[in-house]
């Protein structure tokens, strides 16, 4: 089956265990966290009642959230400037974890290799600091050049002050509205960033005046490098300079440091990897509950995982600390379990357009096979040619395997395949009907036939529909929906009797009269719209109707009109599988003409190639939408609730972000 | 989108949350109620304020935690609007938070720059809500810098930037100042980009209580603080609707009281100023007071736009701020009819 059966597991054991066990669960990579706080409130933990588990029991009365006081910052800054110097590439090694592993040790030791280097690194950084400032002066001189500022100049001034400051918008409208009233000269410099810049020469007797009518239009004083002589221009030449002089004196320092790289490196990468274990850690951390002496802990895992976990557990706590296992099926409260996929290689890749959707909910039946299996039928019947097809399917696999987007490089060269079986049917290479001879049909002389096949094919699928959907009400175990919905059993019989009547009406057949037909139609709906008091009848229920039953009926009578309205509608859409199909000849014969009204071979070939081209880009795109559209919104509505949660285990990757 | 798409359903979600406001009754039985557990446990069994009460222990409850949840359910009722909006509506609305966040970050920043604990700053509900600054580093702060360090990265450091300068020492007057400057400016770009007659009409509401906030502290500028004439106008609030710009000007540049007095008797505002010693003690009541009825006034002539949800915000608001202060009364034992007087609801005839 497609949706991966789960367990919860509880743990508990001692606090000083607690960093031990976290690192197992973040090692074995399977475990889905669950929030043992609001897991212990709604679920008893069942515990059997002996010797071994009384401390656990007694200490349940009592239980707190964890705090973190966690601060990896030190460390992390540390690492960083590491891989910077060194030009290491973050990655977790797997092989260094272990679950007693002693990480303030390890910092320890981290710490001594960074006092060794500790002064080259800090005067890395300062340069870089310094390069930073410079930087900004740059950009901030750029600004005085807008109208010709000469910096060098007027910061040299006697008598007045030279400032370059940036004010919001509406504090620069204050400062024109009262320009009369301030005691310096302002040039504005323009907008950057919704920010107006502008230059303000005061006289240095009135600096303090100014001062105060600035702080309260509240500006920020831009940087501009004192001591330095020469026109602007020339002032962000000697700053460029600079700059690229102090990224030599980085380059070496870092050579140097480069030198001794193997004397640290292993202790770096090791510390990488335990430091993003412990930051896990920290995840997990969160979601547990602490008594006064035991911690508690709970997880969904996969049934097939549950022994290796459970062993490895055994192999290193032997009886110190309690796993128990429980089945999911019995809970009644609480967070429902999550859904984890599980489908085979043809099927896999379409898995991320359900996603799209929504997750199957953990007691639902993954829709992905049979989308999949449809989705493919009908991208080839809309869009069939051996040529074309083989040019998607080629496209899919440079997507999979060099630009490494596996689910729509897998989505594609599936479709692609689907395309050319089809092509093979009709007998098409690159929109040329001549060149091999159909199998089955060719579409644009059976116009007709294409058309109707394609609602066969509509009601085949909606009859699918609706078998997963009654399955899945069956599961729910809903009465209300799964016998008297719209989706469940009277809905389907409505489905059929419909379709009995198109039929009756145009082959004659049946000679069942139309009267028949419509009298069973209305008990059907009339069935519909009581479908509420009639569920509650049979459960027992006293109370008939959950709202009031005016809303309900006002709401059930609207239903009735889109019963009606929408299985007709379901079913004359998928007539555009057809019409595509239709199309799809079609836009390759304007393209034909075309190049046989082209003077030259050549020239003609050249239309043919840009028409597939427009063809396999442009319909090609229209296809792979409307096969989406029909699956969501003709079937998936029927069938597919997709409220699910992901199956999201506590693992650790190979790249990992600081 | 149409107006009336936009906003039939809210509107009607609205007209519903508005009949769960406090009735004249209920604010006559909480001025009656003798301890704060017993007005907690009137909101409680009374009012939908139940909803943030249902798993409290009353027995127990402190002023200052019974506030905290009042303020608690305005934010459950904004949320509640605040899912029938989208793109630039809701970001709108939610630039609506960052009023409330400002002031109780300047509550904070009070207690931090006069060295006090911010132990009982933690009950804050909005801190982060509108900017998602870390908490935590707000309420570990140090100094009013701390507090503007945390702020990197958020819609407010652009403002604050400026005051992290070393030449002039940290002032939290200027923190506030700016702050309340900030949130007038975030909170007309982001109008900007409603649609035509929802920004006339918020130009309308948002430019009255501009015009009533820049009287009053014009008025308490010249008064009260002495700061020359060119800071006041710079720390006006730039929008405006029947003051305008010039003549906020010659506000700020009135040589004393009696010329301002004398300007603001022009005005349509001239309630506030009565020239006695009631100005001053009811000139916040006066003024919020006033503020309501001009907003029902603009939302009665303004159906289907945003103003009904921004007004409804403002008068969840006053309400909160009204039990705030009917839980400071019972606290204090101030007389019923004494009390009256300092609500921002009317609860008898004139004044």
């Amino acid at each position: 089956m497609a949706v991966e059966k789960m367990k919860v597991i509880g743990i508990v054991g001692n606090n000083s265990d607690l960093d031990k066990v976290a690192r197992m669960v973040v090692m074995n990579g399977t475990i889905h966290m669950l929030n043992a706080i609001s897991e212990l409130n709604s679920n008893c933990l069942e515990l059997k009642a002996s010797e071994d588990n009384i401390n656990a029991m007694q200490e349940l009365t009592d239980i707190r959230p964890y705090r973190s006081n966690a601060d990896f910052s030190e460390d992390e800054k540390i690492i960083k400037a590491f891989h910077d110097v060194l030009n290491i590439k973050p990655a977790v090694i797997k092989g260094h974890i272990n679950p007693s592993f002693n990480y303030h040790e390890l910092m320890e030791d981290l710490k001594k290799s960074y006092d060794d280097a500790k002064n080259t690194l800090d005067e890395i950084e300062e340069l870089n600091s310094q390069i930073a400032t410079k930087q900004n002066y740059i950009q901030n001189l750029r600004y005085a050049k807008i109208e010709d500022l000469d910096v060098g100049v007027l910061l040299n001034l006697k008598y007045f002050d030279f400032n370059l400051m940036s004010l919001s918008r509406e504090k620069y409208k204050k400062l024109k509205l009262n320009y009369e009233n301030i005691p310096s000269v302002v040039i504005h410099l323009g907008v950057f960033d919704d920010s107006d810049i502008v230059a303000a020469l005061t006289p240095k007797e009135l600096k303090e005046d100014a001062e105060r009518i600035f702080t309260s239009l509240n500006i920020f004083k831009l940087d501009i490098p004192k001591g330095y002589t020469g026109s602007t221009e020339n002032i962000i030449r000697t700053l460029q300079q600079e700059i690229s002089t102090m990224k030599r004196e980085i380059e070496e320092l870092k050579a140097a440091v480069q030198l001794s790289r193997e004397k640290y490196e292993t202790v770096i990468v090791k510390s990488y990897t335990m430091l993003m274990v412990e930051k896990k850690i920290e995840e997990i951390k969160s979601e547990i509950a602490l008594g006064e002496n035991l911690f508690f802990m709970f997880g969904f895992v996969p049934v097939g995982e549950i022994d290796k976990f459970q062993s490895q557990v055994k192999c290193v706590f032997q009886d110190r600390v309690i796993l128990v296992a429980a089945d999911v099926e019995n809970r009644k409260y609480g967070h429902s379990p999550p859904t984890k996929l599980k489908n085979n290689i043809l099927f896999k890749p379409f898995e991320s357009l359900v996603e799209m959707y929504g997750i199957p909910t953990y007691n639902e039946k993954d829709p992905t096979p049979f989308f999949a299996l449809s989705y493919m039928l009908l991208f080839g019947a809309m869009f069939g040619d051996v040529g074309q097809g083989f040019v998607i399917f080629a496209l899919g696999l440079i997507l999979k395997y060099i630009m490494k987007n596996n689910a729509f490089g897998g989505i594609l060269s599936r479709l692609g395949i689907s395309s050319m079986i089809f092509g093979l049917l009709y007998g098409s290479v690159f929109g040329n009907e001549e060149i091999i001879e159909h199998l089955l049909i060719k579409p644009m002389d059976n116009i007709n036939t294409m058309l109707i096949s394609a609602i066969v094919l509509g009601v085949v699928l909606i009859n699918i529909g609706y078998i997963y959907s009654l399955i899945n009400l069956y599961k729910r175990k809903d009465l209300e929906e799964g016998v008297f919905g719209r989706e469940g059993v009277v809905g389907y019989l409505f489905f059929w009797t419909l379709i009995l009547l198109a039929i009756d009406k145009v082959m004659n057949i049946l000679g069942v009269p139309t009267w028949g037909y419509i009298v069973t139609l209305a008990a059907l709906l009339l069935l519909m719209v009581f479908k509420q008091p009639l569920a509650h009848m049979i459960k027992g229920n006293k109370e008939l109707y959950e709202d009031s039953p005016a809303d309900y009926y006002i709401e059930a009578g609207f239903g009735v009109i889109e019963t009606i309205l929408s299985v007709l509608s379901n079913i004359i859409s998928f007539i555009r599988v057809g019409a595509f199909a239709l199309n799809h000849v079609g836009l390759y014969i304007a393209f034909a003409t075309m190049a046989e009204m082209m003077n030259s071979h050549a020239a003609g070939v050249v239309v043919l190639i840009v028409g597939n081209i427009v063809i396999i880009g442009l319909e090609g795109l229209i296809v792979f939408i409307q096969s989406l559209r029909l699956e969501y919104y003709e079937l998936f509505s029927k069938y597919y609730s997709g409220y699910g949660i992901p199956y999201k285990p506590v693992q650790i990757y190979n790249h990992e972000d600081y | 989108m149409s107006n009336i798409s936009r906003f039939a359903a809210v509107n009607t979600k609205i007209k519903t949350l508005e009949g769960e406001f406090l009735l004249a009754k209920d604010y006559r039985n909480l001025l009656e109620q003798k301890s704060v557990a017993d007005a907690a446990r009137y909101l409680k069994n009374e009012t939908a304020y139940k909803e943030v009460l249902k798993n409290i222990d009353l027995s127990q409850i402190r002023r200052a935690y019974l506030e905290s949840l009042a303020k608690q359910k305005m934010i459950i009722n904004i949320d509640k609007i605040i899912h029938y909006f989208n793109g630039d509506y809701k970001r709108f609305i939610n630039t609506l938070y960052a009023k409330y966040e400002i002031e109780e970050l300047k509550a904070v920043a009070r207690a931090v720059y006069n060295g006090m604990d911010t132990k009982p700053f933690r009950n804050s509900v909005f801190i982060g809500k509108y900017s998602k600054v870390d908490e935590e580093r707000i309420y570990n702060a140090k100094y009013i810098r701390d507090i503007i360090a945390a702020f990197e990265g958020t819609a407010f450091y652009k403002y604050m930037q400026p005051l992290m300068d070393n030449n002039i020492k940290e002032n939290l007057f200027r923190f506030e100042m700016v702050l309340d400057a900030s949130y007038y400016e975030i909170l007309q770009r982001e109008w900007e980009k409603l649609d035509k007659h929802d920004i006339e009409v918020l130009e309308k509401a948002q430019g009255i209580m501009a015009d009533l906030l820049n009287l009053q502290w014009i008025y308490r500028g010249i008064k009260f603080y002495n700061l020359r004439p060119e800071e006041l106008l710079n720390y006006t609030i730039h929008l405006g609707y029947r003051l305008n710009k010039n003549f906020i000007k010659q506000l700020c540049y009135a040589k004393d009281l009696d010329e301002f007095y004398q300007l603001a008797s022009q005005t349509r505002y001239s309630f506030l100023f009565k020239n006695d010693e009631t100005t001053d003690i009811f000139m916040e009541r006066r003024l919020e007071r006033h503020m309501y009825f001009e907003l029902k006034s603009v939302e009665r002539s303004n159906p289907m736009t945003i103003i009904t949800t921004f007004a409804y915000i403002v008068f969840m608001e006053i309400e909160v701020r009204d039990i705030i202060s009917m839980i400071e009364m019972i606290r204090y034992g101030m007389p019923e009819a004494e009390a009256e007087k300092y609500l921002i609801r009317a609860l008898s005839g004139g004044e």
